[in-house]
């Protein structure tokens, strides 16, 4: 990688060519700056300028609401992450077993968490595991489903990761006489790791993502104490932009924090 | 299993539909999403910095904001602002918005497969820019994110179940198992046969994917 592809496209303009793209340019600035202005006129007309849709926004206790809305968000992601993270490692494990009894187990239980949307899993949490008896609190609810989920796609992470470490690393560690779990946990595991750091981190927004459906079993997560705000306030397009910004901001964050572990490994 | 065929008897017609609305909203978003996927990406690769920095927000935006929370801005909180979009659009609307930021974002991936020196040498052959984008490097840059955009219309499929979110009239296979859930004692096996056709659905595109990917993809 030398020159980005951009630059090799346009590197060399011509004079002509300098004024046709600053006067584009110029063109398109004009354009957006409509789109914007058209935007916010539209919000004026609406009436959604008004004071009384913001000035809440500037009293503590909406923050600290929605920070606690937050907090519930990162409550339930952090331990769906961990227990994916652990039970992803197992169903791994049982993915690559030789022996049958272990493997096909695995792969189904894999494949079923993974062709089937969380929402779908909430919704059994919420409706059906009441009617056998099971009722979880709506923390667990919201929480379980999506840490299942997520440890199927982690699994799969982890095994490219696995399979992607060389070879002679575990032929290696074999000839040394180590044992098999070992060769896996001491040699193969942390190197497999090492490659799929950047995956896990990304599959992060995914799990923060999907804490959104927390609203459906009443869980106080951000988009549910949103709803109770709206309630209050009646402010439905100030509020629901606030929580999109937040929610856009932590998985920005995320994102950008995953390329740069990414980064100085190759 | 006697519980399933009864469960069969009772609602099999409504799965059929539930599937093929699952399907219908899988496709009508996915192919404007990749088509508008496809714009953005060559809009961002003119030498238009206001026009680039405005699609890097777009699809920042759309790649990070949970599809959930731009339906319900999309069918709650427009209408405040005076633009009213009815359920099903919503829906789609949601579905190809994001659908179009992953497809751009995949697509810049793809075409920095593209090796610089045949930009170059269309150049040098007296292309003009666009042409060498559309073809050159399009074309090439397509064949490369196959397999992404096979996981990204699994993902999509996975994603439609959010219309249960909003009152439709219709019902897909998450609303229909929530409404059968609440009716009767029948959940489990109704979620069993959901959880059937989602898994079924996801693998026959996965080997779609596959045995397109084994056509389109470039030895390098």
């Amino acid at each position: 990688m030398s020159r980005s592809l951009e630059n090799i496209l346009f590197g060399a303009p011509s004079p002509r060519a300098q004024a046709v793209t600053r006067a584009m340019s110029a063109l398109a600035a004009a354009a957006l700056l409509a789109l914007a202005t058209g935007i916010v006129y539209r919000f004026h007309n609406a009436g959604q300028l008004d004071a009384r849709f913001w000035n809440f926004f500037a009293w503590s206790t909406t923050w600290s609401f929605l920070g606690k809305g937050l907090l519930g968000t990162m409550a339930s992601a952090a331990m769906a992450a961990v227990i994916a993270l652990g039970l992803g490692l197992v169903l791994m494990l049982g993915r690559l077993a030789p022996l049958r009894l272990l493997r096909w187990p695995s792969v189904a239980a894999i494949e079923f968490l993974r062709g089937t949307p969380t929402l779908l899993l909430i919704y059994v949490c919420f409706l059906v595991l009441p009617q056998i008896g099971i009722k979880l609190s709506t923390y667990w609810m919201l929480t379980l489903p999506i840490a299942l989920s997520t440890a199927a796609v982690v699994a799969e992470v982890y095994r490219a990761g696995v399979l992607a470490v060389p070879r002679g690393q575990t032929d290696a560690a074999r000839s040394l006489g180590l044992r098999e779990a070992q060769v896996f946990f001491s040699i193969v595991f942390p190197q497999a790791l090492r490659y799929i750091v950047p995956a896990l981190v990304a599959q992060l927004v995914i799990v923060v993502k999907d804490t959104t459906f927390g609203y459906v079993v009443t869980y106080g997560e951000l988009m549910q104490n949103a709803k109770v705000l709206i309630a209050n306030y009646h402010a439905l397009v100030p509020v629901y932009l606030v929580v999109a910004v937040l929610y856009c901001a932590v998985n920005y964050a995320i994102s950008k924090a995953s390329q740069r572990l990414g980064g100085p490994m190759h | 299993m006697g519980d399933v065929s009864r469960l069969l008897v009772d609602y099999g017609p409504a799965f059929g539909q539930a599937l093929l609305l699952t399907w219908k909203l899988t496709l009508l978003s996915f192919v404007p999403g990749f088509l508008l996927g496809i714009g953005v990406t060559v809009l961002r690769l003119l030498p238009l910095p206001p026009l680039r920095w405005v699609l890097t927000g777009y699809v920042e935006i759309f790649r990070n904001i949970p599809s959930v929370a731009l339906l319900i801005f999309i069918v709650f909180a427009l209408p405040d602002l005076q633009v009213v979009i009815d359920y099903e659009p919503s829906v789609i609307l949601t579905l190809a918005l994001v659908a179009s930021a992953f497809t751009a974002d995949y697509l810049r991936a793809g075409i920095n497969t593209v090796p610089g020196g045949q930009i170059e040498a269309a150049l040098s052959l007296g292309m003009r820019p666009l042409r060498v984008i559309t073809a050159i490097v399009l074309p090439q840059a397509l064949r490369a994110v196959v397999q992404p955009m096979t996981s990204l219309l699994i993902a999509l499929m996975l994603s439609t179940s959010l219309a249960s979110q909003v009152p439709f009239p219709g019902r897909e296979l998450t609303a229909l198992v929530s409404k059968i859930a609440t009716d009767s004692a029948a959940g489990i096996p109704a979620f069993a046969v959901a959880a059937a056709l989602y898994v079924a659905t996801g693998l026959l595109i996965a080997w779609a994917g596959a045995a397109l990917e084994k056509k389109a993809r470039i030895l390098r």
